[in-house]
């Protein structure tokens, strides 16, 4: 009884704050036009473009992320953690940051096409190698050193052997990528200086722009379509629970050797040039744009060249703060819950299916839930939207799918003997938990968190489409001053992203320096 | 179990935080667009005057203002908006966000092309006097404009364009510009201080897209002023507003030559109180367009038609 009152809470909060509103908005699609709405022209052109910039990002990463995986988590060396470190800032890093940093190139005759996949890949390389090389770290490395034994090159024991082992792995890489590159919002509009467009970027436009709902929603649907495709893919390739952290210790793994140079070298390269270059750009130009190496940073209480800004750098920041404390409190706290839930279900159907539900809010845009929560919530009986608890809600919601793919594999880890004596000694399975469980999976929580965090800093479209004056998050106003540079708004966007960027990288080498050992899974 | 009362007390100290944030009495609540510049010490004028602390909340371009306005008439976000234009007023006035009786013209800029005077003198060639020769084997190249997708003042010309050729035929002007070389920028930003060679940028172009106005701080620069495209700017109580007293207070004080005097300077637009001071810079250099049309198109309605057509030819 206990048990079904606690499962009512992520219930209740899932349907009321995720598919009540993310139904409402869709269910405006399905006007007498939706089919025309659906396939015209320039529908097309955006759906083409979606689909071949997500895809030649996926390759990209897999052809660059497999290298990188073999090299950072196959083999062996010193400083591979803090370089395993340095690689996952970027895909924590807020996506104005990225776009402020890649608008360093912009005036290159680049296509802006082009900018935009290397961008993604910028993002997306440390998911592949953490996806693949985690897979990749816990595979028995006899075959592999039989067949070289046997006088097979490490290319030939790859394409012939490891690459049907790590099949789970790729897949779920492939479609994981996929995925975030086909609801990408912020790179594409500001890398692409609003000249080119995807379904997301088309879903705003017509939204904001021309205020068509019913093509709005009939553009959501589509890309829900594409989300929940790449979805399901990745669940059945068998790899979905990802575990971010702490991969590889179960297997024992040799340095790097002669015969790994190319590999090596391939890898470092892409790190240098790829991933290392636009950070240290970027706080380069922090520091030197404007007046003197300070002059931007001291701009933070301003409003920006011609009072841009509703609110100073330092405003937003404390407001993105609070919005962080509140949405990581709601999904880390419910994370563990629902964890906690699953992992007791006995009717694993149930569990299943709820699992599924709880994961849609990683294929669904924050710009669709955004204008979800506007056409939802805007009534005078329940002004959600009008109060600043929307932003940290809708940022609570997308992070939740994360927590619990971080807390639920860890608390499946935990020592079954010493659960089943703690309880044959007749410990409440409430004891159980506060005891014996949460303490094991600390290391766990405290991942899920900076993930939870980190997710909410950077959050733009809903901030984007929510955040109404004072209530402008780091994000929105990074946005602002990044799309009107003129004055020193560009110094103070490029001082505040190597802000964030240090904050970002701060996190995660805390997180991932954490050395206390992991439980092992089972 | 003794942890849940400390998760209890956060919930509760950040909801009475949430209640703190309440707006206070005397507090009224202006949505503008993006460019609206009130300074800090008109503000607190207004608020010597009427005792009603001004909080601007800017929200985007014309466009994006209008729409999301609409988006939140039941519970709005302000409670009067000031830089709703002639091209978006048709759009406001159907969804009914605006209080008619309210509803009051500030300012006005007219969207002309500049071209870079010395580059002209320099070159030998003769500067345009209409933008319709643009077109010209004489121009090839020498024109940037804001793409009317993503800027105002791009959209501007495109509804220029159709009042003065008409539907349907509008189309062909804009490919021979295309075939002629221009350049197309996203916004007004890029396509003047950056392409412009009359403009701080130095840029490769000597022509571009701009306002009237714009010459009054270049060094030599000037604007062709017929058949320009007027911007008219419009101030108004919103539907449904918490403090439409407040509200009127503030059209009242924006229509006042206290504010309309720092018009120009702030925001490089004329104001509509024929009281109001003008720069001399202006008056001189640059003064408001000779000859403007299109001012009763309904943009709002036809602008998604007109940009697919647009797109279509520079796609």
């Amino acid at each position: 009884m206990a048990k079904r009152l606690a499962w009512g809470v992520p219930i209740a909060f899932i349907g009321a704050f995720f598919y009540w509103p993310l139904g409402t908005m869709l269910a405006k699609g399905f006007s007498h036009n939706w089919v025309h709405d659906l396939f015209d022209a320039k529908t097309l052109d955006s759906l083409w473009f979606t689909v071949w910039q997500a895809a030649i990002s996926t390759l990209v990463c897999l052809l660059l992320g497999i290298p990188g995986a073999y090299v950072l988590y196959r083999r062996r060396f010193k400083g591979q953690k803090v370089i395993r470190a340095v690689i996952t800032v970027p895909f924590m890093l807020p996506t104005v940051v990225v776009a402020t940093a890649f608008s360093a190139f912009h005036k290159w005759n680049t296509s802006n096409a082009f900018w935009i996949i290397v961008a993604h890949v910028f993002i997306n390389y440390s998911l592949t190698v953490r996806l693949i090389g985690s897979h990749w770290s816990e595979l028995d490395p006899a075959t592999e050193e039989a067949a070289e034994l046997a006088g097979a090159g490490r290319l030939r024991v790859f394409w012939s052997i490891t690459r049907h082992q790590l099949r789970g792995s790729l897949v779920a890489a492939a479609a994981t990528v996929f995925l975030y590159c086909a609801t990408s919002y912020g790179i594409i509009l500001m890398v692409g200086g609003g000249l080119i467009h995807s379904l997301e970027t088309d879903i705003a436009n017509a939204a904001i722009g021309m205020l068509d709902l019913p093509r709005t929603s009939a553009l959501a649907v589509l890309q829900t379509g594409i989300s929940l495709v790449a979805f399901v893919i990745s669940i059945r390739s068998g790899h979905h629970d990802v575990e971010f952290e702490g991969a590889g210790n179960g297997m024992s793994r040799s340095g790097l050797d002669r015969r790994d140079r190319l590999v090596a070298g391939l890898t470092f390269t892409v790190i240098a040039v790829l991933l290392v270059v636009p950070m240290a750009v970027m706080i380069s130009k922090a520091f030197m744009d404007g007046h003197g190496p300070l002059y931007n940073f001291q701009l933070f209480n301003s409003h920006g060249y011609r009072e841009l800004l509703n609110v100073s750098i330092a405003q937003a920041t404390l407001n993105s703060l609070r919005n962080m404390l509140v949405s990581a409190c709601i999904a880390v706290v419910l994370g563990i819950l629902i964890s906690w839930l699953l992992t007791r279900s006995k009717s694993g159907s149930f569990a299943k299916f709820f699992d599924g539900l709880l994961l849609m809010p990683l294929g669904i845009s924050t710009v669709v839930l955004g204008l979800g929560y506007i056409v939802t919530f805007s009534n005078p009986l329940f002004p959600l939207r009008s109060s600043w608890l929307a932003v940290p809600l809708i940022q609570s919601v997308m992070a939740l799918p994360l927590v619990i793919r971080i807390v639920k594999p860890a608390i499946l880890g935990v020592n079954r003997s010493q659960l089943e004596s703690a309880a044959t000694e007749g410990a409440s399975a409430r004891e159980i938990f506060w005891r014996i469980e949460l303490p094991s999976i600390r290391k766990s929580i405290v991942t899920a968190t900076a993930f939870a965090c980190l997710a909410s800093i950077g959050e733009f479209g809903a901030a984007s489409l929510l955040a109404f004056g004072d209530q402008a998050t780091l994000p929105t106003v990074l946005y602002a001053l990044i799309s009107r540079p003129g004055g020193h708004n560009y110094g103070m966007a490029m001082a505040a992203s190597a802000l964030l960027m240090l904050f970002t990288f701060a996190v995660v080498l805390a997180v991932s320096l954490d050395t206390r050992p992991l439980r092992r899974r089972r | 179990m003794r942890r849940i009362p400390k998760i209890a007390y956060i919930v509760v100290a950040a909801l009475a935080l949430s209640g703190c944030t309440a707006q206070p009495q005397g507090e009224v609540v202006l949505a503008t667009h993006d460019s609206v510049v009130i300074s800090k010490e008109l503000a607190a004028e207004f608020q010597k005057e009427t005792g009603l602390k001004l909080v601007q909340v800017r929200a985007g371009d014309a466009g994006a203002l209008t729409n999301k306005l609409i988006l939140t008439k039941d519970s709005p976000i302000a409670d009067a908006v000031y830089g709703i234009d002639n091209t978006f007023m048709g759009a406001a006035t159907d969804a009914k966000i605006l209080v008619p009786a309210t509803v009051k013209a500030i300012d006005y800029a007219d969207i002309c092309f500049n071209y870079d005077v010395d580059w002209f003198n320099a070159s030998g060639k003769p500067a345009p006097k209409d933008w319709a020769d643009l077109t010209r084997p004489t121009y090839t190249g020498l024109t940037v404009l804001e793409n009317p997708n993503t800027s105002s003042t791009g959209l501007g010309l495109l509804a220029a364009t159709v009042a003065r050729f008409g539907e349907g035929n509008w189309q062909e002007w804009w490919q021979e510009l295309k075939d002629n070389g221009a350049k197309i920028d996203a916004g007004w930003e890029d396509a003047y201080y950056t392409d412009f060679s009359g403009a701080a940028g130095k840029g490769k172009f000597p022509i571009v897209l701009s306002y009237s106005s714009s010459p009054a701080d270049e060094v030599n620069t000037a604007a062709i002023r017929n058949s320009c495209f007027r911007q008219t700017e419009y101030a108004a109580t919103l539907t449904n507003a918490k403090n439409s007293a407040g509200a009127a207070k503030l059209i009242e004080w924006l229509q006042s030559k206290r504010y309309q005097d720092s018009m120009p300077t702030t925001m490089y637009v004329y104001p509509i109180n024929p009281a109001a001071k003008i720069p001399e810079s202006w008056t001189t250099k640059a003064p408001a367009a000779l000859s403007v049309l299109g001012e009763n198109l309904d943009v709002a309605k036809n602008r998604k038609s007109w940009l697919a057509d647009w797109s279509k030819i520079f796609g």
